[in-house]
């Protein structure tokens, strides 16, 4: 089983950041303009913080629970904190396959492949967390993987 | 074949459709204040006769030159459109991509006997390509060839002779026609009817005696509420009437062809190898009757449907459960489902949601009678508890999967239940989950993606809250199946269950002779009789052809 790249939990912690920054600013924003009797003055830092930590906590358990594997026939996932979800896609069943790599993860370096199927989850596999070579290389493989299956007549 | 042109009596239709309005516009101008333009004085009406004549000139010019535009052929491997009377367009659509024809035909349309066709192809709710107008019998013959150039037995050119024997499956006669009717609800209709009255229910009261007491407004409410459901009633079974009026499945060689409608025909078929999923479902009152109904779903969409992407039209609105049942078999060879039910455990699990359920509603009215004081007897949602027991066992009960020889099966739901049945050869991901809920208990479900259209809804066929362990092998079992299904494919086999057309033995052996040893690092240029082998049919089919849209169609 392949884990991620490790610095992908930065991404996460990064993500989680901003949400916190968000709460906290529209809480902040509250407790400004409106000041509500019920919310004390520190209630924005406090509820930032908890959502940070959270995030932080979630990104964590999230990198330990991701895995991905290259098998036979299929591409084998499996992720998920509280809901665990393993997908297995079929390599007959790759339409394509994309590398893709959003400005932040430019930043820290990272990439993702993502598998398009017909089906009617089809982005839903994506693989993050990936060095921007090992995108590269694993969209290949797929792709290849994907041709060979199409040939590949042995039972 | 040479290009084809549109029916001649087209160019009138098109005109009377698109310049009616503009001219019920003009003749209500002249009826009413036309007779005074303010500069034309008494040369009024002539301008307005010559303004509309004008129109009416150059609405005959611009769809004369698009019919003259408008050529189509049906070539051995595509179907070309040329159009455009200001803007050209020539396109070619790989006959593989097509999914359904569909032909529409309105009660005018019907009457001069033109025809509008609709080329669907994978991929949600677009129509790739449509004719309007041609005659019904070009129609016809373009559903037909078009089906015939699929099966690619233009080859052995016997052509126009080779009539597919064409046998009627299924026929809604009145009796079943009157038992849609009679299920059937549109509530839209109080929704409008609210809106129209509400402006009116003030004027009402208006005239109503003051301090009537609460006893009319319970009256009134339940009267109005009996009337709502009256209409949504007669609404929903006038609908259901004019949709599936005549309606009838007819089996050709391999295709499934349907009409129905009374206003406006719809005739379509649909090729056997785009076929997803085929889905039965019932409700209590109609399993309690004996009845259910089919669907079943390609990539593609479905004609006349509007906005509401429900999957193919080729749905048995409602028959007999053995009807059903044999139609089935007749469509895909399932056999005799034996489901597997999820463990006992589970029963606990649902027992427990509706448990915290009733337990909300209870807590909820103890806040409302706290804030509001006594009105209302907290307590009495649980009452419920023993309904939520019997609730949670027949959950359990009609839940279930089963892995035939060519097809798995699942079945959920006790209000809306839905049996899916899915040939192995259309799974496309198999996806496995487990909230926390379910791990605690050992449970997983598994949920087997297909490219049909009804599954965009989240309405996928899934085996919930199966044993954990059972999921890890299920997944697995899936996986290799499919695996031997698409091998079984290409071997020759059409589609699913269909019956194998090609001498297996034979095809076995050149298909081992082209698959080589392929190592992984041969990947894409790989020996070239793998390719020549690959791209006829059976392997182009189950790359892009009937799985959805290709990689170019634009993700």
């Amino acid at each position: 089983m392949n884990r991620l790249d490790p610095r992908v939990q930065l991404l996460w912690v990064a993500s989680a950041a901003v949400s916190a920054l968000v709460v906290g600013g529209v809480l902040f924003a509250v407790v400004a303009f409106l000041s509500p009797p019920f919310l004390p003055s520190w209630t924005p830092y406090a509820a930032a913080a908890l959502v940070f930590l959270l995030g932080a906590a979630t990104a964590v358990a999230r990198y330990r629970s991701w895995g991905y594997e290259v098998r036979e026939d299929s591409l084998y996932l499996e992720r998920g904190v509280f809901t665990r979800v393993r997908t297995v896609v079929p390599f007959v069943r790759i339409q394509h396959v994309d590398s893709s790599r959003g400005p932040i993860e430019r930043v820290v370096g990272l990439a993702s492949t993502v598998v398009y199927t017909a089906g009617s989850r089809g982005a839903d596999v994506s693989v993050p967390g990936l060095t921007a070579d090992g995108a590269d290389e694993l969209r290949e493989r797929l792709k290849r993987l994907a041709i060979r299956s199409e040939g590949d007549d042995a039972v | 074949m040479a290009a084809r042109r549109l029916s001649p009596l087209s160019v009138p239709y098109r005109v009377l459709q698109r310049g009616g309005s503009i001219v019920a516009a003009l003749a209500f101008m002249l009826a009413t204040g036309g007779f005074s333009l303010p500069f034309a004085g008494l040369a009024g009406p002539l301008v307005l006769v010559g303004l509309a004549s004008l129109a009416a000139a150059v609405f005959v010019g611009y769809e004369y030159a698009y019919f003259r535009r408008f050529a189509y052929e049906l070539t051995a491997d595509t179907f070309d459109i040329e159009s455009g009377v200001f803007a050209r367009r020539n396109r070619e659509i790989p006959l593989r991509r097509i999914q359904n024809v569909d032909i529409s035909r309105n009660v005018v349309q019907r009457a001069v006997g033109i025809a509008a066709v609709s080329f669907e192809t994978a991929g949600g709710g677009d129509t790739e390509a449509s004719l309007r107008f041609v005659s019904f019998e070009e129609a016809k013959r373009l559903q037909r060839e078009l089906g015939r150039l699929k099966r690619g037995a233009s080859a052995d050119a016997d052509g126009e002779s080779s009539e597919p024997d064409a046998r009627v499956l299924f026929e809604l006669d009145r009796r079943e026609l009157a038992i849609l009717g009679a299920l059937s609800f549109d509530f839209r209709v109080p929704g409008v009817l609210f809106v129209f009255f509400s402006g009116a229910l003030t004027f009402v009261t208006s005239f109503l005696p003051e301090g009537l007491g609460p006893l009319l407004v319970v009256v009134g409410v339940f009267v109005l509420l009996l009337l709502g459901v009256l209409a949504s009633w007669v609404a929903g079974a006038a609908v259901a009437v004019v949709n599936y009026y005549d309606f009838r499945l007819v089996r050709s060689a391999d295709e499934l062809q349907y009409q129905r409608g009374l206003l406006q025909r719809y005739d379509g078929s649909i090729p056997f190898d785009k076929v997803q999923t085929l889905t039965i479902a019932d409700n209590p009152l109609k399993r309690w009757a004996g009845y259910a109904t089919l669907l079943v779903e390609t990539a593609g969409y479905a004609p006349g449907q509007g906005d509401s992407s429900r999957g193919s039209e080729a749905a048995v609105p409602v028959a007999r459960r053995e009807r059903i049942e044999r139609l089935v078999e007749d469509i895909e060879p399932v056999g005799t489902p034996e489901f597997e039910r999820p463990p006992k455990r589970t029963r606990r699990r649902y027992f427990g949601r509706y448990c915290i359920v009733i337990g909300a509603a209870a807590a909820a009215l103890y806040g409302a009678n706290a804030v509001f004081g006594q009105f209302l007897a907290w307590y009495a949602p649980l009452a419920l508890l023993p309904v939520a027991a019997v609730a949670a066992h027949y959950k359990w009960k009609h839940r279930g999967y089963w892995l035939g020889e060519n097809h798995v099966v699942t079945r959920n739901g006790v209000l809306k239940r839905e049996t899916k049945v899915v040939p192995y050869y259309r799974i496309q991901t198999v996806i496995d989950t487990r909230t926390i809920f379910q791990r605690r208990l050992g449970l997983a479900s598994v949920t087997v993606d297909t490219a049909g259209s009804l599954s965009i809804g989240g309405q996928d066929a899934a085996a919930v809250d199966i044993d954990a362990e059972d999921a890890d092998a299920l997944r697995g079992e899936l996986e290799s199946r499919l695996r031997i299904a698409v091998a079984a494919h290409r071997r020759g086999r059409v589609g699913m269950g269909v019956e194998d057309e090609v001498d297996v033995a034979e095809s076995v052996e050149s298909a081992e002779g082209g698959s080589g040893e392929g190592s992984m690092e041969d990947g894409d240029d790989a020996d070239p009789f793998v390719w020549g082998e690959t791209r006829d049919d059976a392997t182009e089919d189950a790359r892009r052809g009937d799985d959805g849209p290709p990689d170019d169609a634009g993700r």
